[in-house]
């Protein structure tokens, strides 16, 4: 079975702000979310304070976005649960396919999460290490394992097909719609509901984060000089997978095609990148979705904003596709929502699909000027296109790469 | 803290997420559908906010919401 996976329905919140439209608008007029944050722990612990700079989440947003359904059977909500719920209520409604007998037996949950609940650790690790008290929160192993998210929306939605959480680091949820398509190409499931969510903005995480000496002290500067790294976001995309002919004898709204998938390992470096396998990811992402490097591409760069992660990818796609990259245009949305680790893979794909739907590309924002080793076709404003094929990178510590190929329907 | 019936059902409603208008004190627990994970934190609670020890399977599901909250009151100092 070879069955075209079309795109019927999307969900996203991130520090842009809740729902598919706003992530989009925010994103196209250039209206980035990385500010200052400032969240104090301990009043008498200053030095212990989240201080520096994020795409974040406001808390009372959150409350308001949750889903109007019955939640209770859930338990605790860790955030990196509650984002997939909003995400994944908002992606099946957009769809049509909420309540459809599809979604008891037909379908697949397949997250992509690059931590765990981490809030909830901290504040269980908080008790242990701090107040030396051995009693946590009942809940904290079932509200905070990594795999919760995927069960948290089998359980909302009533999906008893294959359910799992994918982990790959910042890759994770591009593997998730990767493997998640490849389910429904191959008749497993007719649908799936797939993407990433990630909660790390926390004391424990900020910390972890900042002791790498990754982050970004001004803002993200995708492929620019005077780039100093990422910035952390927080949040969740999902999307509804579906098999051409089950969107189509349903009525549904096709908004694209995931048309192809390429995973590589570097199995080299923990943390530097390997143009080598970024190139044969893909290329195998092509391949997959039978485009050659002569169709011209709108690319949604992994572009994180690290000297040498950004300067590999420019070279991986120079590479790949030689003179051909002047008719590319390349797209770097975390300048604007941040870096969501395991969540962004998803949330760049939605945003790329939407841009070729729309004909309009995101702006990269942060740019200062140009870097001879980054010498690729950037969007700097909101540029309309007419690009029919979406490429998405997504490039993961450990050397895990996941490339999706979305094509316009 | 002193521990009062309105609290104690607070922290119930809470952490068994259910309104506290709807937890009549004559219903069992099994009644309101409240499960042992949720009355584990709602021990767990009780006992963070009021500094007093509820023994394991001190309470049964089998209990009412009234039962429960007079067991919570019975380990009330003085």
């Amino acid at each position: 079975m070879n069955r075209k996976v079309v795109v019927t329905g999307t969900g996203c919140v991130s520090g842009l702000g809740v729902g598919t439209a706003a992530n989009w608008t925010r994103a196209v007029t250039g209206q980035g979310a990385i500010r200052p944050i400032e969240r104090v722990i301990w009043q008498d612990e200053p030095d212990f304070t989240i201080r520096g700079m994020a795409a974040w989440i406001a808390p009372e947003m959150l409350a308001a976005a949750m889903p109007a359904r019955d939640l209770r059977k859930l338990g605790l909500l860790d955030d990196f649960s509650r984002f997939a719920l909003i995400a994944a209520d908002e992606a099946v409604r957009m769809a049509g396919i909420d309540g459809h007998p599809a979604l008891a037996e037909r379908t697949a949950v397949v997250i992509g999460c690059g931590s765990n609940g981490n809030a909830l650790v901290d504040a269980a690790f908080e008790r242990l290490y701090a107040r030396k008290t051995r009693r946590f929160h009942p809940q904290t192993i079932p509200a905070s394992m990594i795999s919760v998210p995927a069960s948290h929306v089998a359980m909302m939605l009533g999906v008893h097909g294959p359910t799992l959480v994918l982990a790959s680091a910042c890759a994770s949820s591009s593997h998730a719609l990767g493997e998640a398509m490849r389910m429904v190409r191959e008749g497993r499931v007719d649908v799936a509901i797939a993407g990433g969510t990630e909660a790390c903005i926390t004391l424990g995480a900020w910390f972890a984060w900042n002791s790498l000496g990754v982050l970004a002290p001004d803002t993200c500067r995708p492929f620019s000089t005077g780039r100093k790294g990422m910035v952390l976001g927080e949040g969740a995309a999902m999307l509804v997978l579906e098999s051409e002919a089950h969107a189509l004898a349903r009525g549904a709204t096709i908004l694209g095609e995931l048309a192809g998938y390429g995973a590589t390992s570097d199995a080299g470096q923990m943390t530097a990148p390997d143009q080598r396998t970024v190139e044969a990811a893909i290329r195998l992402a092509l391949a997959d979705a039978g485009i050659g490097a002569e169709t011209p591409a709108l690319v949604s760069a992994h572009g994180t904003g690290t000297e040498l992660n950004d300067a590999c990818e420019a070279a991986a796609l120079r590479a790949v596709y030689g003179d051909r990259m002047a008719d590319n245009l390349v797209i770097a949305t975390k300048s604007a929502h941040g870096h969501l680790i395991g969540a962004s893979g998803a949330l760049q794909f939605a945003l790329g699909l939407r841009a070729l739907a729309e004909g309009r590309a995101p702006p990269v924002l942060g740019h200062v000027a140009a870097d001879p080793a980054c010498a690729i076709p950037l969007a700097l404003a909101p540029t309309p296109i007419a690009h029919d094929v979406l490429v998405a990178n997504a490039f993961a510590f450990g050397g895990l790469n996941a490339v999706l190929v979305g094509r316009r329907y | 803290m002193t521990i009062t019936r309105e609290a104690v059902l607070a922290i119930i409603a809470e952490e068994s997420r259910i309104p506290l208008e709807k937890l009549a004190p004559e219903a069992t627990l099994i009644d309101l559908d409240i499960g042992s994970i949720d009355i584990a934190s709602a021990v767990f609670e009780i006992e963070e906010r009021f500094g007093v020890t509820i023994e394991p399977d001190a309470i049964s599901r089998d209990f009412t919401l009234g039962q429960f909250v007079d067991h919570v009151m019975s380990l009330a100092p003085g």
